[in-house]
């Protein structure tokens, strides 16, 4: 169990991932870079209203290699190439998190928007249901503030 | 004369234009050759009637503004450009007098519906919100990304069980109509005649089997149809301005003579006036399939099976429209207004179609060749765009859906009968808006079916669309499947017009995404990307 959004909660997400790729076949080969944008609403009481959390993750031949929470929106460096943004309310994560709303519903129905070569992912989907899993359901989570759905 | 540069374009419309504006802010030497006397291809706007009315020939319906990336990463908006949204987008109106209105606030095109049907008013709001909502992820997924097949599409879908989520979405609907889509969700048909005519403005058929797969895209942007202020055309000089402003250089009067092929690969162009302009890194056509592998390639250069699929397997539209562009000193009032005073404010209006069969048997009537009973659409662009005529005049617009040849002689019949059947366009009109008397038009033309292939020869046939709209049509098969990914199979030389994925409509997506694959193969660095 940790706490959502902390240290300790992403490292266990980080594990989730892990084990439920290895042994997988027809990984994707590429490293890719994914920036999450969590904005806060006024909802969650997990971001504060008016302003965001920002991560960076490393996917390297299917596996979480590390994430960051970093200060700023990460962008495209020399270092490194930015894949995928993923870009939301936070209390629309949180829900997410909590197994209140489904991340695939989430991302059709533009909730919860995604940049990138959309082709990779559809062509990666059983990949790309295998993190979702991880994240949505691999971690016991707690929720010290309170647990969405908020009222 | 011999000029050198790295990439020549054939075909300044919006397609060459983009692409060539990209490569130019990419750093690439580049030149757009044009035909005709301006750039533009079918953003033309002429004062087709009398001077001062501004008359969109061939692109009217802007319907992919703030979603199309060129519009965002090319500025557009700097360059002079200025859209209008209006706000009674559509109008249907029935014979009965009633009349439904698509608002671009959709609570009110759902107050409309409601009047004719609450469930289907419902229905049609679920359906907006589904599909409006995964626009974005649609678009960026089909539109804006050189396409994958329909065989991935389906797979992926299956896998994110995306049937299982949605009410409208699924794999079913390549096997479907968008008559049967609209049969299995709404009721009442005057609803469906409006669901349907918006499908087929917009081109899409809809008796043709699978093309219910696009439908629920056209409903998702169905309230984010634009006007271009003082007309398309305007759009056409924005990106000449901004290939220009790059370095890049637009000629016209160019008529190209020749793809010139050295050892396998396109070094440059010839024009028909002997000069030769050579390309040191690509030759990219917007223009038809039948012009560049017939025409401008020499027959030694294109393999022959690829010439024959050329000659016999290049798919086309069969249907086209029929316009009368018209000068008027007043605006129409339609008797349904009593109805909904709204749809004196529509822009675009449906003159008649009160059900989905009867464009059904309009569309049997067109392919044997007849010219169906008129029931035009009017646009008065006029309505929102007051710079498009003098003052106190106002300019219209009635197109019809139409064949290219005409009763088994062939299209030159329309030279005979342009005017015949405009003045039956505006005798429907008339019926709606009994103030459309005589003395209403200052002046009218009418713009035929062979007018837009004479006008445009890549629009063969009429074909507005540069292409068949239909599944076998569509994705990686677009024009060819060995011409789908925007390469053909001599280096060096790309396809990057409407005949490409997704199709024609002012989309951008031809040229964009032509970009994506010459950025790869060029080793451009994709700045456009933002991430």
């Amino acid at each position: 169990m940790a706490d959502v959004y902390t240290p300790e909660w992403y490292d266990l997400v980080k594990e989730a991932i892990n084990n439920r790729v290895a042994g997988m076949d027809g990984l994707p080969p590429e490293t890719l870079h994914i920036a999450v944008d969590i904005e806060g609403d006024g909802v969650s009481p997990y971001v504060d209203e008016a302003s965001s959390r920002h991560f960076l993750i490393r996917i390297a031949k299917g596996a979480c290699e590390w994430y960051r929470e970093v200060d700023e929106a990460a962008q495209s460096t020399d270092e490194i190439k930015l894949d995928y943004r993923f870009v939301g309310p936070a209390s629309e994560f949180d829900a997410v998190v909590g197994g209140v709303i489904d991340p695939i519903d989430a991302a059709l129905g533009g909730v919860i928007k995604v940049r990138g070569d959309m082709r990779f992912l559809m062509r990666q989907a059983e990949h790309v249901q295998v993190l979702l899993d991880a994240y949505t359901h691999g971690v016991q989570t707690d929720w010290p503030k309170g647990e969405p759905p908020y009222a | 004369m011999r000029e050198a540069c790295d990439v020549v374009i054939i075909g300044a419309g919006h397609n060459g234009l983009t692409l060539g504006a990209y490569l130019a802010r990419s750093g690439l030497d580049v030149i757009v050759l044009e035909r005709r006397h301006e750039e533009g291809g079918g953003l033309c706007t002429e004062e087709l009637t009398q001077a001062g009315f501004l008359h969109n020939v061939h692109a009217n319906y802007h319907t992919f503004v703030d979603m199309a990336p060129p519009v965002h990463d090319l500025e557009v908006r700097s360059h002079g450009i200025e859209y209008v949204r209006p706000e009674v987008q559509m109008a249907s109106i029935y014979d009965d007098g009633t009349a439904l209105t698509v608002h671009a606030d959709i609570d009110k095109t759902v107050e409309s519906m409601a009047r004719f049907s609450e469930v289907d008013a419902q229905t049609f709001r679920r359906l907006y919100d589904e599909a409006h909502g995964f626009v974005d992820l649609l678009l960026g997924t089909l539109m804006y990304q050189p396409p994958m097949s329909v065989k991935e599409l389906t797979r992926a879908l299956a896998q994110f069980g995306v049937e299982d989520r949605s009410e409208f979405l699924g794999v079913k609907l390549r096997r479907e109509t968008i008559n049967e889509f609209l049969d299995q969700h709404f009721t009442n048909d005057k609803i469906k005649a409006h669901l349907a005519f918006h499908a087929s403005v917009c081109s899409y058929t809809t008796d043709v089997k699978g093309l219910a797969i696009g439908f629920p895209l056209l409903v998702g942007k169905i309230n984010n149809w634009h006007l271009c202020v003082g007309g398309s055309h305007r759009l056409a000089h924005a990106l000449w301005r901004d290939l220009a402003q790059h370095g890049g250089v637009m000629i016209s009067d160019a008529d190209v003579s020749t793809i010139m092929v050295e050892s396998g690969r396109a070094v440059g162009v010839t024009l028909s006036s002997g000069e030769q302009i050579t390309a040191r890194k690509a030759v990219v056509s917007t223009v038809d399939v039948e012009q560049t592998f017939l025409r401008f390639l020499n027959k030694d250069a294109v393999d022959v099976e690829l010439r024959e699929k050329v000659e016999n397997k290049i798919a086309h539209k069969d249907w086209t429209l029929f316009s009368v562009h018209a000068a008027m000193n007043r605006l129409p009032e339609y008797e349904a207004a009593e109805f909904d005073p709204d749809v004196n404010r529509a822009w675009v209006v449906n003159l008649g179609y009160s059900s989905p069969a009867e464009l059904n048997e309009d569309w049997r009537l067109i392919r044997a060749g007849k010219v169906p009973d008129p029931r035009p659409n009017a646009a008065v662009n006029s309505l929102y765009d007051p710079t498009d005529a003098p003052e106190g005049y106002y300019t219209g617009l009635l197109r019809q859906f139409a064949p290219f040849e005409v009763n088994g002689v062939g299209a030159g019949e329309w030279d005979n009968m342009g005017r015949w059947y405009g003045e039956r366009c505006l005798d429907v009109w008339k019926r709606y808006a009994p103030n459309l008397t005589e003395d209403a038009y200052v002046d009218w033309v009418p713009f035929t079916p062979l007018d837009i292939e004479r006008k445009m020869p890549n629009m063969v046939r009429g074909d507005w669309m540069m292409g068949e709209i239909s599944l076998d049509n569509m994705l990686d098969q677009r024009p060819l499947p060995e011409l789908g990914q925007y390469r053909t199979p001599i280096e060096g030389l790309y396809m990057g017009g409407s005949t490409q994925h997704p199709h024609g409509f002012i989309t951008f997506g031809p040229g964009y995404n032509a970009l994506q694959v010459m950025a790869e193969d060029l080793n451009i660095d994709p700045w456009w990307r933002q991430i």
